[in-house]
This record gives structure tokens, sequence and C-alpha cells, in this order.
């Protein structure tokens, strides 16, 4: 018994926390764009050689986490979570030759309320988004032209938030 | 790890001292020798030493039981705990006052003279405590693009409690005359607690820290304690 109760005591302690934070839960969503034939506002339409930067407060190019130059008709995006503004630079028909970029980029301006919301103590918190505007700059070659938010709350991504008709 | 070599020290001298006592001589007349009855007070020795090593860690208990009949005694514990819990993505400091009371039941076969314990008992216990939420990190597995974010700003949870039962297992050896040390461990269901808003109770003071997986938890406790005696009694 007495001996017993002296395992039983080291054991229980000896436990090391469990606090490492899965890599299955759901993170801080991005802002999923899916993008739409002008001519027939209900079905989509792929972009040829869409790619994405980000961009930072001085204008310029960041490049975002496994992004690549694909032929598709929807985009993940990550939003800052430091603050209530996100610039993207997306490109139509991207390559690059000897260096040199070329295609037909456009901007896209995202402002946002964020909040933060408790996930567990092993991943602390996440943030969720409420989309307050949404703009694409004009400019004279631009291949984006209208955009619509079909749903204003980044909870998840899951959903598509915003269509681009093009 | 030294709060383990602490407890595994606790439980040898505790288990030798027990075990010492069998080389004694009984008594021919047991039935004849009084036992002593009264007030037992200490202190939780371990939450002292912690509280020196640990730089997130302080605390301190005060208990005392009292002898209702030979094998019966009701018993109480109240202390106060401040605790920092830091994980990857959050730091937060919980910090409260709790009480605990309940009975223990004296399981083992004194030889005639001697007064040790090997006891069971349950306590209901009961918290009133604060957390403050220090920093805390945006989970966000695309944050290699713009960067992780870290929130500073403090946040303070306040007017929280918490109520619990605990099932005790534990040992008292009388080491000098009057002169207790012991140690016990408690297993612990949580039965209710006032969550913080957007938050979660991260470290209950009393009931120790929380599991995602249940209302469960575990203490331990190495106490040492005096007894005022009162009267003595024979067992009947």
């Amino acid at each position: 018994m007495k001996q017993f109760v002296c395992l039983f005591l080291i054991v229980i302690f000896s436990c090391e926390k469990d606090d490492i934070c899965p890599s299955t839960t759901q993170t801080t969503p991005q802002l999923v764009i899916e993008f739409y034939d002008l001519a027939a506002p209900d079905e989509t339409l792929a972009v040829p050689g869409l790619f994405a930067f980000g961009l930072d407060s001085d204008g310029l190019e960041v490049p975002i986490i496994n992004e690549i130059v694909t032929t598709r008709s929807s985009i993940s995006l990550p939003l800052k979570t430091d603050g209530i503004l996100t610039e993207f630079k997306l490109y139509k028909s991207y390559d690059v030759i000897d260096g040199v970029p070329s295609g037909n980029p456009d901007t896209i301006k995202i402002t946002y309320d964020i909040e933060n919301i408790y996930v567990s103590r092993a991943c602390g918190y996440k943030t969720i988004f409420d989309i307050q505007a949404f703009a694409i700059t004009t400019d004279a070659d631009q291949w984006m032209i209208s955009s619509d938010i079909s749903i204003y709350k980044i909870t998840n991504e899951n959903d598509i938030h915003v269509k681009i008709f093009h | 790890m030294l709060k383990y070599f602490i407890s595994l020290v606790a439980c040898l001298s505790v288990c030798m001292s027990l075990q010492a006592q069998q080389d004694s001589i009984p008594s021919t007349d047991s039935l004849a020798v009084k036992q002593k009855y009264g007030l037992r007070v200490g202190i939780d020795a371990s939450k002292i030493v912690r509280s020196f090593l640990e730089t997130d860690y302080s605390a301190i208990e005060l208990n005392a039981d009292y002898r209702l009949t030979y094998r019966l005694y009701i018993a109480a514990e109240i202390g106060n705990e401040e605790r920092t819990t830091s994980t990857d993505y959050l730091n937060s400091t919980a910090n409260g006052t709790y009480l605990k009371a309940g009975v223990d039941y004296n399981m083992y076969n004194n030889w005639a003279g001697m007064e040790n314990m090997v006891y069971s008992g349950f306590r209901l216990g009961i918290s009133k405590f604060d957390q403050t939420l220090n920093s805390y990190t945006i989970y966000d597995t695309n944050s290699p693009t713009w960067g992780q974010t870290e929130v500073l700003e403090g946040k303070e949870f306040t007017g929280l409690s918490a109520a619990w039962l605990e099932l005790v297992f534990g040992l008292k050896a009388e080491i000098l005359n009057n002169f207790f040390v012991g140690l016990n461990i408690q297993l612990k269901g949580r039965l209710s607690e006032t969550q913080p808003d957007n938050f979660e109770n991260i470290y209950i003071p009393g009931f120790g820290r929380t599991f995602d997986s249940g209302n469960f938890g575990f203490g331990f406790g190495y106490n040492v304690s005096y007894l005022i005696p009162l009267i003595k009694k024979a067992k009947k």
C-alpha cells in the first residue's frame, strides 16, 4: 500500500504538459476570392497564369507563402492580423523571362475590422475579419472589371468571400 | 524536476518512519492505551519551497484537522496561489484564494502508543480568483507572409470562481512528540466554474492546472503539522 502510494505520486507528477497546438486546428482564415465571367455572371471563369503578391506599406511586393503561378478560378490570400488594411497585386498571365516579370497586374485593397477569438491554451487566439470595403485600383489596362462582396465575415476558408468579374 | 525529487524524498522518509514502528513491541493490553485527540495545524511545505524555487509560482497553504473519533477527522485547508502559465501561443497568470473542507479516515492500525495515519478522505473545494492574459500570439499558419502578430496588452478577468470535489490519499507520521510530517495526493473533479469571456481558466488556485480533455485535476501536498492535544481517550 505504502509503496503503491509512493509510486503513484511519482507517476502523476512526471506527466508533461500536452500544450502543443495540433496542426489540424482551424487557423486564422484567409480571404477567398472566386473569379466569374463578366459576360455570364453566374459562371466561374479561370484566370490564366494567376499569381499574387502582397503589398507592404511602401507598395513593395511581398511574396505569399505557398503561392504558385497557375490557371485557376479562385485564390486564397492571407490578411494582415496586425492592421485593418491589406493590399495585393494580382497578375494575369504572369511569367518571368530572364528575370523580368511580365503579365497584367491589378491591385486590390481590402479594409476590415479584426476580432481575436480564443482557440485553446495551446494555440492561443485566431483572428477573424469583418470586411468593410473591397476595391480594385483603377488603371489603364485593368483585367478585373468589378467585384461583389458575398460574405462580409471571414470566419473560415470554406466560404467564397468576394466575387471578381473579368 | 526538483519537486519530483522532493516528493520522492518525502515519500521515502514517511514510508521509512511508518516501517520503523513495526519493530516496536506492542503493549499487552492495547485497549488500555489512550490516544491523543486534538487540533492539528500545519502548513504545506512543498508550496513554500516551490515559491522560492520557481519564478512563475507563489503559494501558501495552511491546513488543520480535528479528530472526531478513533478513525475519523474533519479536515480543512485554506490557501492562496499565484501561477503563471506559458505556452507557445499565450502567457497568463491566475491568482486567488481557496478553501477546502472535508473528512479524513485513518485506515492504519497503529501499534500501541503510535498515532500515525494512512488515510483516505474527501474535500469540497471552492476558489475565488482572477486571471490575467499577459500576452498572446495570433495562431496563423499563413503568418510567414506578413509575420506573426503578438498582442501584448494585458487583459484581466476578475471575479472568477470554481468548485470541485477531491479524493485525498495520504500519510502522516509523528516524527517527534506531537510533530507530524505527511504527504498526500489529490484527485479532483470540477463541479462548476465561471469561464472568462473569450478565454478559459488555464489554472485554478487550489485546483491546479486544467486539462482540455476533461474536468479532472491533480494535486499533491507535503505537510508539516503540530498537534495541540486537548484530551486523551482509549479506543472503544
